[in-house]
């Protein structure tokens, strides 16, 4: 059984390392709750790196539930988040803590 | 407040559901309420923790601490779990008897309470530390009265846990001899969405391939933000727009826990146990299992598969293949199941090596660890420089039981692309394999197994075709037709390719028994999935 279990786990290592390159980066500012910019176009079908600043002083969660994606941002701390390969389509993404004013999406072509 | 009410329930929502469950599921057991209130503590305890240091962890890691620290924490809620539902499937029996005949006071102490209680811990660690986080930030942003704050959390927190309680006493309406089966459903559910959870931030770290983006959309039906779509997500891992890796990790989850309470749950089944002891004599229990074992021992049940003679030079690959026979109830020849993990790769241009798991499950009793494989190709022509490709094949085979015998086969992998129909090419495969056995109790006999298959490439996701499987046991003296097995029957083989992450390879067929020796129907099926390197 343990065999079984090394084996996997030596299986899904190989498969991260066949999966560390690099991507093409995006910023996106947290301010007064808000993000700028509310539009972000990325190309279709290439992963990419979005780079979330947070200058307010409290802490937001970038979430995105058609992106799968949910990362907290303490304030003024800054994080990145992976997104893609994207089929072409738009993508909405929210701050969790502030849904009404933090709105925002991706366009991927 | 309605808003922080709103975004505190969703949040306590999930953490409230799995406490519901782990209630639910840890019923009649001594100290359940200790363990559990120390979980709770231990959880809320820790989400301070983590929002204190949000910032730390976020950074860690080179900047995917936070994914990570998801990742470990579902992971190893989906280990305790899984550890929860193996260990019912030992002792759930017992509990279930002994709290009929004396009460459910006595159900035993013994249970891993602690194994609960940690998940339960973690729940309230990952859902609570975002309810933190939030609650400070409108604390500190002053956009709302303390007082209006803490009656929104409240509110909120107060949803949750109705919710949560209206599970609890839901499934406490379920008779107690059924309840630990319901339990331990929930529970391998719960634990099979964690891990596709755990799977979606390990891909947002970019630890992981996502091998296809939303593979199905049904947002349009039911998204995770509605109050059932969350509810969904957390108690069967519902996701509207899965990653490929998701549903794997999900499906992985599923039935390695499942295999494993099959494996070590109690081998009898508690009717005949309770009935043979009740009789004073264990006798019959003896005689089930030395039938059942002379059953997976007897004549080497060759594997129902056609092997492809073409090397996949630097490539990975892990296989899982497996068939089930169906004939009439007490033939001896329903209901023989077979489950093989593979693991191979390709170091050479022109060699392939693999070591492979086989489980069996002989008239569907428990299914049982069963050999160990090593396989080697040698492809002996460069692909497509001749009429055929030729490969020659030799495998070890390395039976657990001590007086088996174990087996080695050698032989001819052969292949070519030659006539079409309607348009589209044939490929034709065929396998000549011929066994032998070596070590304790071998025989002289030399098995062959012949294997071919023929099917039209209409594209690469769907090729149909057919195959025939005959096995001779003995070819010096190969006796009546009858007592030869040979089946022939449809099969559907494709592939979709996920690069640059690799291939996903699969096959499925049916095959008709064409003698009194073949089972009626057997159903195959191949999953392969290959990664370049």
């Amino acid at each position: 059984m343990l065999r079984f279990a090394l084996l996997t786990l030596a299986l899904i290592l190989v498969m991260t390392i066949g999966a560390t390159a690099q991507e093409p980066a995006y910023t996106l500012v947290i301010k007064d709750h808000q993000f700028q910019p509310t539009e972000i176009e990325i190309p279709a079908g290439q992963k990419i790196a979005l780079l979330v600043k947070n200058n307010d002083t409290t802490p937001e969660e970038f979430e995105s539930t058609e992106l799968r994606r949910e990362k907290v941002v303490a304030g003024g701390e800054q994080i990145t988040v992976y997104i893609g390969p994207l089929k072409p389509g738009k993508y909405e993404f929210f701050g969790d803590f502030n849904p009404t004013t933090a709105r925002g999406h991706i366009i991927a072509k | 407040m309605l808003g922080a009410a709103i975004i505190v329930f969703r949040e306590v929502l999930e953490a409230a559901l799995i406490v519901g469950i782990v209630l639910a599921a840890s019923i009649g057991a001594r100290r359940r309420g200790f363990w559990i209130s120390t979980g709770l503590a231990g959880g809320v305890v820790g989400a301070g923790i983590v929002a204190l240091f949000a910032a730390e962890i976020a950074a860690a890691a080179a900047g995917i601490g936070q994914e990570l620290l998801n990742a470990v924490i579902l992971l190893l809620a989906v280990g305790m779990l899984g550890w929860h539902n193996i260990w019912m499937s030992r002792h759930g029996r017992e509990l279930a008897a002994t709290a009929r005949e004396v009460g459910d006071a006595v159900i035993s102490g013994a249970r891993p309470l602690y194994v609960l209680a940690v998940v339960v811990g973690l729940a309230v660690l990952r859902e609570g530390s975002e309810t933190v986080l939030f609650l400070y930030g409108i604390a500190a942003g002053g956009s709302l009265s303390a007082g209006s704050l803490l009656t929104g959390g409240i509110i909120g927190l107060a949803g949750g846990v109705a919710v949560g309680a209206a599970l609890y006493l839901g499934l406490l309406r379920i008779p107690t001899r059924r309840l630990f089966t319901v339990t331990s459903w929930m529970v391998l559910l719960l634990a099979a969405g964690m891990a596709s959870q755990a799977a979606g931030y390990l891909v947002q770290a970019d630890l992981l391939p996502p091998l296809g983006d939303a593979v199905w959309d049904t947002s349009t039906v039911l998204t995770e933000d509605s109050v059932l779509g969350k509810a969904l997500h957390t108690l069967i891992g519902y996701v509207s727009r899965p990653d490929g890796i998701q549903i794997l990790f999900y499906l992985a989850t599923l039935s390695a826990i499942w295999l494993l309470t099959r494996l070590v749950g109690s081998p009898v089944k508690p009717r005949t146990m309770a009935a043979s002891l009740s009789r004073g004599a264990a006798t019959p229990l003896f005689v089930i299992l030395l039938l059942g074992g002379l059953g997976a021992s007897s004549a080497a049940h060759a594997q129902l598969r056609v092997r492809y003679p073409i090397v996949d030079y630097r490539e990975v690959e892990i296989e899982h293949f497996g068939d089930i026979t169906f004939d009439k109830p007490k033939s001896g020849l329903s209901n023989n199941q077979r489950y093989a993990l593979e693991y191979g790769f390709g170091p050479l241009p022109n060699w392939f090596v693999e070591l492979g798991h086989e489980l069996t499950a002989p008239n569907g009793e428990n299914i049982t660890y069963d050999a160990t494989e090593i396989e080697s190709y040698l492809q002996l022509t460069p692909t497509g420089k001749y009429f055929g490709d030729l490969a020659m094949f030799a495998e070890y085979e390395h039976p657990l039981g001590r007086s088996d015998p174990k087996n080695f086969t050698f032989g001819p992998l052969a292949q070519t692309e030659f006539g079409e129909i309607a348009g589209f090419g044939a490929l034709h495969t065929l396998n000549l394999l011929f066994t032998r056995t070596v070590g304790n109790n071998r025989t002289d006999a030399t098995q062959l197994f012949t294997a071919w298959q023929s099917r039209l490439l209409i594209n690469p996701l769907i090729q149909p075709g057919f195959e025939y499987y005959g096995q001779v046991n003995e070819i010096i003296n190969p006796g009546k037709l009858a007592d030869q097995q040979h089946r022939i029957g449809p099969v559907l083989v494709g592939l979709n390719n996920f690069a640059p992450y690799g291939k996903l390879k699969y096959e499925v067929g049916y095959l008709f028994g064409l003698t009194d020796a073949t089972p009626r129907g057997t159903v195959r099926w191949r999953l392969e999935y290959e990664i370049p390197f």
